[in-house]
């Protein structure tokens, strides 16, 4: 019983030196190496630390990596083929990370960068846009100012034209505007203007020269005192005769027309002395302008 | 004297050696080597990192890899193949973490890309605007 047991212990103990023995002359028989792909992970390591845009940007994977691929690059015997291949396979991942977040932080710097040329395009834009609406604003301001002038100034001129009717007494019609200068002129039956009657007339005058695009018809009209035909020379002459007095004051002619009408337009009756006062009369007649569109404008 | 003496150690030397072997036993039954529960643990938040990342839309293969490695990793855990399972587990978690990391450079590539085609459009659009003037 004992010396089997003895026996085993020795046998065990053999067992054991001989396991030992063959383990070290295993080893002896193929010396460890690195195994396959340890090289390629340090390639690789190597091609992204040799990438001016990448090799700086990750440095704690950077440090991991050449951890890994260094721990993989250790030689193992055949039976720790296994170990070698996680080894490897962990450097490769390292090595791939430190690749990934490196080109991460690129991305970020050059997007400080690319942040900066969209700000200055931006403001270019809006440095653009704003001087445009500037000028906008300002040729807008200027039309609007024109506009505005223009108006004024067609109101002035509406307000000055009505002052000036008023001043004439003018009434405005269809025609144009009407001025009835009244007999008060002309001595009974004499033609030339009476010195002194004058004001009417002046009045007209300073009419027709600031309203230069306006011409006169100039009538003259009579009671019926006398005969028909006499009357007719008659208003024919004082109607000469006015038409003769503003172009003394300086209107020119071509703007003036005179034309008697006689006695056949009475305003009143003959058969009263103020009746035929009232038909005793120049009538001017102004035209309004020609284009009417324009003197609205 | 020493004969009977050792005839007399006989049995206890066995007990001996039979309390050792027990020992032995146990100990080698106990200390079949635990899980590696850290490192699968590790691996399984790389992965669940990862994919809260959306690894699976800018890094899809090596996300797929990950899991597969955690689920090889859980595999031989279950058969109580612990240092395999440990390898597979941190080939988990390192494959994990490079799907987040390719997936963020993959953003901030994108990221870059669309600044860089606002950008374009908005000088163009000024060249536009400024012929047009």
């Amino acid at each position: 019983m004992n010396t089997e047991i003895f026996s085993r212990v020795r046998n065990g103990k053999a067992l054991g030196a001989a396991a030992a023995l063959s383990l070290v002359l295993a080893g002896c028989a193929s010396a460890p190496v690195a195994p396959p792909g340890a090289a390629e992970a340090r390639s690789k390591l190597t091609r992204f630390q040799s990438d001016p845009n990448l090799a700086d940007r990750a440095p704690a994977a950077l440090k991991d990596a050449e951890a890994a691929v260094r721990s993989a690059e250790m030689p193992v015997s055949k039976s720790e083929a296994e170990l070698g291949a996680h080894r490897v396979y962990i450097a490769d991942r390292k090595v791939e990370i430190a690749m990934a977040r490196a080109s991460t932080r690129y991305a970020e710097d050059q997007r400080a960068k690319l942040g900066d040329e969209r700000d200055r395009a931006r403001l270019d834009a809006r440095t653009k846009e704003a001087d445009a609406a500037r000028n906008d604003a300002t040729t807008a301001r200027n039309d609007a100012d024109a506009a505005r002038a223009s108006a004024d100034a067609a109101n002035r001129d509406a307000e000055d034209l009505q002052r000036q009717i008023d001043a004439l007494q003018a009434e405005a019609t269809d025609r144009g505007l009407v001025l009835t200068l009244g007999d008060v002129l002309f001595a009974t039956g004499k033609s030339d203007v009476k010195v002194g009657a004058t004001s009417n007339l002046n009045k007209l005058v300073v009419f027709l020269n600031k309203y230069q695009d306006r011409s006169v018809q100039i009538e003259g009209h009579t009671d019926n005192v006398g005969s028909e035909d006499s009357n007719q020379g008659l208003s024919q002459r004082r109607a000469e005769s006015v038409k003769a007095y503003l172009v003394q004051q300086g209107i020119a002619g071509s703007r003036l027309t005179a034309v008697g009408m006689g006695e056949n337009q009475p305003l009143a009756g003959n058969d009263s002395q103020s009746g035929r006062q009232q038909n005793r009369r120049v009538v001017a007649v102004i035209d309004n302008p020609a284009p009417a569109a324009a003197s609205a404008k | 004297m020493r004969i009977p003496s050792r005839t007399y150690d006989g049995p206890r030397l066995v007990s001996a050696a039979t309390l050792a072997g027990v020992i032995l036993l146990a100990g080698a039954c106990a200390s079949a080597p635990p899980p590696p529960t850290r490192s699968l643990d590790a691996a399984r938040t790389a992965v669940t990192n990862a994919e809260k990342a959306e690894a699976g839309r800018y890094a899809s293969p090596e996300l797929s890899e990950a899991r597969d490695k955690l689920a090889a990793a859980d595999v031989a855990a279950a058969r109580e193949n612990m240092v395999v399972a440990k390898q597979l587990g941190e080939q988990a978690q390192v494959e994990a973490e490079l799907a987040a990391a390719k997936t963020e450079a993959a953003k901030a590539k994108a990221v870059n890309e669309q600044m860089r085609v606002g950008s374009e459009a908005l000088s163009d659009e000024m060249e536009r605007a400024g012929e047009q003037r």
